[in-house]
This record gives structure tokens, sequence and C-alpha cells, in this order.
């Protein structure tokens, strides 16, 4: 029961009426809990048991922390909890890809190990709520966040289910003390999460949903049988389509969440208009980047124990996001590129930094251009690695942007509504460098305008999606 | 605000005070845009709905408009079936059969493509208010595979009490009887929803008359379905797709293109469905109607694909016709003269297949009504 599919829509507006009729802050967390919980048993129903254990060790670990009185105790409790959450989402997400590694690796020494006939369903949102709940009692650890007394609302906070199935990765300082006071629904928040919610809508629904019918997938199926064109048309297809996908689901959780009183973090903030790689991890799934910043690349030392070191935590800091993604071998060469270009990227911005002339330089916009072209072509690079069939048909398709004059034409049989879509999903990105054309709706007559403006997308989306309830990209990962 | 919008429902009390006045404009500005984006919603849908024989033209409910055609024609002599019988009957080619004594001047094809025997009550219920003089029940083996159900016949055929009825007569299929039926409902709710297809192909048309070539696959099956739509509107019932009509099976598969796979028999068992075409036994019964059951022509690759569920199939049908002493006419290929070239694809008859058909079963029928 994923956001865009039929049942959600009645399940929606039901919790939305429960929990504002509710009078009092203890009645409407407990209902929203429940909701959350039922939303995960419709969606996972074989997994609720993970939520609740993880749930309720995170919580009895942070009181511990807070209560214990000696350094070696808390770190103990912390222990806990980080094993506890790494074990269960290894156990699920990594044993299958251990299991075909190792029989691989024995096969090649000579053991006859069978192949695996057996798979696990990944349990709903469990790469998510695991990192949150670790981040939680390592912000209790650090004192950086009182230990929550409330199991209600603890569990709140892991469960919310507009943020459950793929974030963003809340930190309890970002919405624990939303929760000291009953949520209040404001004018402004309805309308700001109605405009978010369409907008995710359309980003899924409309962009990304066609895109990967129209493109990506059959190019992606068998890129062999298509020209060099169609191929650089599908894998920028396909660079907007999995952020149409994911930002659109960012955005349907920030609105709904906008509905219930909450703010969500922003999760994606223009990342096609990155200028370097680092500044395309500060705009790309924001809420995962700073994670692994604040709770992976700094307790590995950060960039204080030399240029080596740095490097090397960088790499492996970018190795562990691809594994995040999947456990397959495609995302660990992300990672691994991703890592490489940091250090690249480091290396060159610590030796030219200083000098006059070459900050001179980079201040250009023609810089800034070769530096926002440089980005986009790692990104699509890595796009490339994580979807293709295989490593042969991988380089196929990336020796496609090499040009041989063997393309019939700039679309080359491609639909027109290809560079249209493209177009449509870079619409923020562009209208983000446009000079500022808002103007005030807060009148009935724009509230009006609004209204039936977004009547008319839901009924573009029941009419022209290619099929309500494909699921979110990332809820797979 | 000077000049701003104000509805009706929300009146102002002069004597209210500053406080209550700004609780009701700030209750307001909360819900506006919720209000208006339903009012919105409401709106389009009433469009549509208004304009709903344009869409629907574009996305049509064959099961629903074969079983309303059938009620309007109050055919003579009804054949009714799944989709061989819905590719392969021509009533056109079979009416003036003489049947007891006096010709059989109209005829209509239930067909219903996917239709499981459970499906064909229902339409026959509902599509025969008048009961014809002359029931022609096709059979096949897919019809009577418990592994299946056809969400169409809830969804578009069934009403409440059907459903009822088919809980208590078939508890297998409760379940999912009740599940299509109750998303028949909630589809019907909406007029965008229910139309949403047809809306899409509608607009695809519109398009392209303004922008040739903009989405060629859409406008073919825009096409394809509204044909479709006018040959069920405008006939007997048969209005078979022109995939169909022209296709000849022989050649396609030494073209390497077999057609479609074919799954309706996969996991094969029967009993379940069975029961309705006791149903049918006895509305027929019931009311006075002649009843032929036709054991419909299959190609030689599904008999030899499929070996022991057509075993199966052919005994449950032997020992249905002894029990019940129903008239069975086994149209195996031999005696009707087809072969490869007359199906369209594995079960399937094309329209040189169906033509030959129709004038066989009309031939056999014309004997059977011949006898005392």
């Amino acid at each position: 029961m994923i956001f865009t599919t039929p049942a959600f829509l009645v399940f929606l507006p039901l919790v939305l009426v429960g929990y504002h009729a509710l009078a009092g802050r203890a009645w409407k967390y407990r209902f929203l809990l429940g909701a959350s919980w039922a939303f995960y048993s419709l969606c996972s129903p074989r997994y609720l048991w993970v939520i609740l254990l993880l749930t309720a060790i995170d919580f009895a670990v942070g009181k511990r922390i807070e209560d214990a009185t000696d350094a070696r105790q808390k770190k103990r409790w912390l222990g806990l909890s980080v094993v506890s959450n790494l074990a269960l989402l290894a156990a699920f997400k990594y044993v299958p890809f251990a299991y075909d590694n190792v029989a691989a690796l024995a096969r090649l020494l000579g053991a006859d190990v069978p192949n695996r006939v057996w798979t696990l369903l990944l349990p709903l949102g469990i790469s998510f709520h695991t990192f949150q709940g670790i981040a939680y009692t390592v912000d209790v650890y650090r004192g950086q966040v009182r230990a929550v007394r409330s199991f209600t609302d603890y569990a709140l906070f892991v469960a919310f289910f507009p943020q459950l199935a793929a974030g963003p990765i809340v930190r309890a300082t970002e919405f624990l003390p939303q929760m000291a006071v009953p949520p209040t629904v404001t004018a402004g928040r309805i309308d700001d999460g109605a405009h978010l919610v369409m907008t995710g809508l359309v980003k899924k629904l409309f962009i990304a949903d066609w895109l990967d019918k129209l493109i990506v997938s059959p190019v992606f199926g068998d890129p062999a049988a298509f020209d060099p064109a169609a191929r650089r048309w599908a894998v920028v297809a396909w660079a907007v389509q999995i952020y149409c996908d994911f930002s659109g689901y960012s955005d349907i959780a920030r609105g709904l969440a906008k509905w219930f009183g909450f703010e969500l973090p922003i999760n994606f903030n223009l990342p096609y208009l990155a200028t370097s790689i680092a500044d395309f991890w500060r705009r790309w799934h924001v809420s995962f980047s700073t994670w692994l910043r604040d709770y992976l690349y700094f307790p590995l030392g950060g960039n204080r124990r030399g240029t080596a070191r740095t490097n090397i935590n960088l790499l492996l800091v970018f190795v562990l996001c691809g594994l995040w993604h999947g456990a397959a071998w495609n995302w660990i060469a992300y990672g691994f590129l991703y890592g490489l270009a940091m250090v690249a990227h480091r290396t060159f911005d610590r030796a030219v930094s200083g000098i006059g002339w070459a900050d001179a330089v980079r201040a250009t916009l023609t810089w800034k251009l070769i530096g926002w072209a440089a980005t986009l072509t790692i990104h699509l690079a890595g796009l490339v690695i994580v979807r293709m069939p295989s490593w042969g048909q991988g380089l196929l398709i990336l020796k496609s942007f090499v040009p041989d004059g063997s393309s019939a034409g700039i679309l080359s049989g491609v639909p027109i509504w290809v560079p249209i879509l493209i177009g449509l999903g870079m619409t923020g990105h562009v209208a983000a460098v446009l000079p500022r054309l808002r103007k005030s709706w807060g009148d009935d007559a724009g509230a009006a305008a609004r209204g039936f403006g977004y009547a008319a997308l839901v009924v573009l989306l029941v009419c022209f999606g290619p099929g309500v309830g494909q699921s979110f990209i990332y809820i797979q990962f | 605000m000077p000049g701003a919008f104000r509805p009706k429902f929300l009146p102002s009390f002069p004597l209210a005070s500053p406080r209550a006045r700004a609780v009701r404009a700030a209750t307001w500005r909360t819900v506006r845009l919720p209000l208006f984006l339903l009012a919105g919603l409401v709106l389009i849908d009433l469009i549509v709905h208004a304009s709903r024989g344009t869409f629907a033209r574009y996305a049509p409910d064959d099961y629903a408009l074969k079983v309303a055609g059938c009620a309007q024609r109050r055919p003579n002599f009804v054949i009714l079936g799944g989709s061989p019988v819905a590719e392969g009957v021509n009533p056109d080619l079979m009416t003036g059969l003489i049947w007891h004594g006096s010709p059989l001047d109209s005829g209509y094809a239930l067909g219903l493509p996917g239709g499981t025997t459970t499906d064909f009550y229902h339409a026959l219920l509902h599509g025969c208010p008048t009961p014809p003089r002359l029931l022609v029940c096709g059979v096949t083996a897919s019809d009577w595979n418990d592994a299946r159900n056809e969400p169409h016949g809830a969804y578009s055929l069934m009403t409440w009490a059907d459903v009822r009825k088919c809980r208590a007569l078939r508890p297998d299929a409760a379940w999912w009887m009740t599940k299509q039926y109750w998303e028949g409902r909630f589809a019907r709710a909406s007029a965008v929803y229910r139309y949403r297809n047809g809306i899409r192909l509608w607009a695809a048309v519109q398009a392209d008359a303004v922008w040739p070539g903009c989405s060629p696959a859409t406008v073919r099956e825009a096409r394809n379905q509204a044909a479709y739509d006018d040959a069920i509107r405008g006939g007997c019932g048969y209005a078979p797709a022109s995939w169909f009509v022209n296709r000849r099976y022989d050649l396609a598969k030494a073209a390497g293109d077999p057609g479609p796979p074919f799954g309706f028999l996969d996991k094969y068992r029967t009993g379940s469905h069975l029961k309705y075409l006791d149903e049918i036994l006895s509305w027929a019964s019931d009311r006075g109607v002649a009843v032929v059951i036709v054991d419909m022509p299959v190609t030689a690759d599904l008999e030899a694909k499929y070996p022991a569920v057509m075993g199966e199939y052919r005994a449950r049908l032997a020992e249905w016709e002894e029990s019940r002493g129903v008239a069975v006419i086994r149209a195996s290929r031999d005696s009707v003269g087809l072969g490869d070239a007359q199906f369209a694809d594995i079960i399937h008859l094309n329209g040189a297949g169906a033509a030959k058909f129709s004038v066989w079963l009309r031939d056999r029928l014309a004997e059977r009504g011949g006898r005392p």
C-alpha cells in the first residue's frame, strides 16, 4: 500500500480525519502510531516484529545511556543498539549476497556448493528506520538529544508512516521537539502540503513512470537492440526518472507530514545543478549523505588524520553508501566510483585553493559549467553501472556517449514524449535559476485556482499515468 | 480582504465578536483549499459523466454491452460462452434455422472473452429477461478451470444478490468475487476513474488530429477499441477483434509467432465453476428454454499440450451429459472440417473458421431441431 495505490487513497483520509478529530496530544499520537503500524503491516505483513523489536531496543537503550553514569556503560549500551540495528539490516539485506559470493568462491576452489534457491523479502523501510534508530542512540550518547521517556513518542518518531518506507532519514533533534506540543495544522501547512503532494505525484506517476515505460526499461533491458542515440536518451531519462521517483517520494512524505502538523527535512536540493561531486552529495538524498557524514565519516576520523587516511575514509564511506543502496557488485562499484571522484575532487581542491589566478578561474561561470558537466557525467556513469543488465552491456551503453556517427538523428526513433518528459522533470531545476516570478496566492481566488488546478492534475494522473501502483525505486533499497 | 470571494455557506454574523470572526476566517483559510480541490474533482467528474458516451466508446465494457445488447434485442436463440464463442460463432450466419417447426430469425452471441461458466450464468441471467427459444452453450476446458476467476464478471455483471448466491455456491471464490464486485462499485462512483482509459484514448485521437503521428500506438489502440465498441453495439454480439479475423495459426506458426502464451489451463481443476452450468440448466428449465451444449473445437496443438487436462474435461463433460440428459454436440475439428488454417491461435477460430463453424453448427442444430 504505497502512496500511489488506490488503497492508500482510502487509508489516508481515514487517518487524517481520525487524527484531527481526536483531542489531546496523547490520543492523537497513539492513533497515529497505530495507523503507522497498520501501514507497515499492510505493506510488509510478516515483518511488523522487526520494527517493533528495534523500536523497543533503541527506546530502552536511549534511556539506559542517559541514566548510565560511567562512560564504558554508555558505550556498551550504544554498542547494543548499533549491533542490533546493523545485524537485522545485514541479515535481511546482505545474507543472500554474501552466500552467493562465498558459494562462487568455494566453487572456484573446487567445493560443491549448491546454488541459492531461497530468497529473503526485505522488511519495509529497514534501510531507513535502522539508520534513524542508530542516529537516535548516538545522539543520546553524544548528549545532543535527551532520551525519550514516552514509548509512544519514540515509536511514532521511528514509524511515522509518511517517511517510513523511504525516508527522509529524520533526526531526533528535528522531529522530537515538534512532538512536545500537539501539532497544529495551519492554512499554510495545508497549502504547502498539497503543493508538495501534488508535485511528488506528478514526478512519480507522470514523469518517472512514463520515462521508465517509454525508454528506460526497454533500452536497459536490451541495449544492443537500440542505436547509440536511443541509448544516450535512455541514460539521461534514467537520471531524470530516478530523481523524479525518489524526490517525488520525499515530496509526498513531506507534504503528508505537514497535514499532520509535522515538518520533515528537505531531501533533495536541485542536485542536477551541482557543480562538483561534493556539491552533488550536499544536494542529493541530503538526509542520507549527512547521516553518513555525522555517523560514519566523522567517527572514522573525518579529515583530521592526514590526507591518506581522509582519502581512505572517503572511499570507505562511499563504498558503504553504494552497499546501502543494494547488495550487489554494481552498487559497490557505484560507491567506489563516487569515492574515487570525491578523493580526486578533494585533492584538486586542496591543490589549487589559495592560488590567486586559480581561484579567479574557478569563480567564473565557464568553470562552473565545466564542473557541472563533469559532475553530471560521473553521475550518469554511476547510474549506468547500477542499472546495466551486465558489465558488457553497461560498457556498450557507456560507449554510446562517444559519437561515432552511426545514429540516424537526434531522436533516432525515440518517442517525442521522452525529451518532453525529461524537460518537465527538470522544470524545478530550470525555474530555480530563473528570476523569481512568484506572486501571492494567499487570497480566496488564489486558493480556488490552486484547488481546481490540483483537481485537474489528479484527473491527469488518473487518466494518463502509465499504471497506478508501481513501486518507488528507493523503497526497494 | 475587499472583493474577496466569500462562500454563501459561511454567513456573516453581525453580532459575532471580532475573535469569533477571526476564528471563522482562520478556519475558512484552513479548509478552503481541500474544499476547492474537492469541488474541482466533483465538477470534472460531472463533466466526464455528461460526456461518458464519448469516452465509453474508446474503452467499451464488452461484458456489460453484450448483456445490454442481448436484453434489448430479445433474440430467439442465444449462443453463450467464452472467447471461443465470442470469436468463433456468428449468429447472423445461423438465422433462419428451423427449430421445432418454426424458424429462429434472430440470434445473439453472448460470448464473453476470458469468461468462465460463472460469468456465463450471470450474462444469461441479466441478458435474457425475455427467454429465447433456444440456448446454445459453447463450452471448452478453460471455462471450467477453478484455478481461474475472471474479475470482469463480478465487476460488471453481478448484483449484490448474485455475489451472495455465488459466495454460498462457490465458497472457494467468495473473497475474490466480493472484492471484484466492490472494486467495480467503487470504480463506478467516479466517472473519471471509470472512463480513465477511454479518456486517454480519446485524447490520443484528438492529439493525433492536431499533431499527426505523435502517439501512433495509442491512436491505433483507440481506433481498434472504437471499432470494437461499434461492432458490439451494432451487431448480433459477434464482434471479433481484427487480430483474430485475419490471422492464420498455420502461417503464424510457420513464421515462428504462434501467438501469446496460453495459460488458461494451468493448475487445472474442476467442480466449482461447473455448479453454474447446473444453474444455467435450471434457469432454462424454469423458463422452458431448450438447451444444447456444444463442445467447442480447439487446435490439435492445444490437445497435445494439455492431454491430461483435455482428458479430464472430456470425462467431466461425458459424466455431466449422462447425469443431466442434456444434448451435447461435439464439434471436433474433423467433423467440422477445421485445420490450423481456420484458427487464429491455439484456441480461437479466425474469420474463415468462424464462418465455417457457424454454418456447420446451424446445420447440426437444424438436425436436432427436427427431432421430436
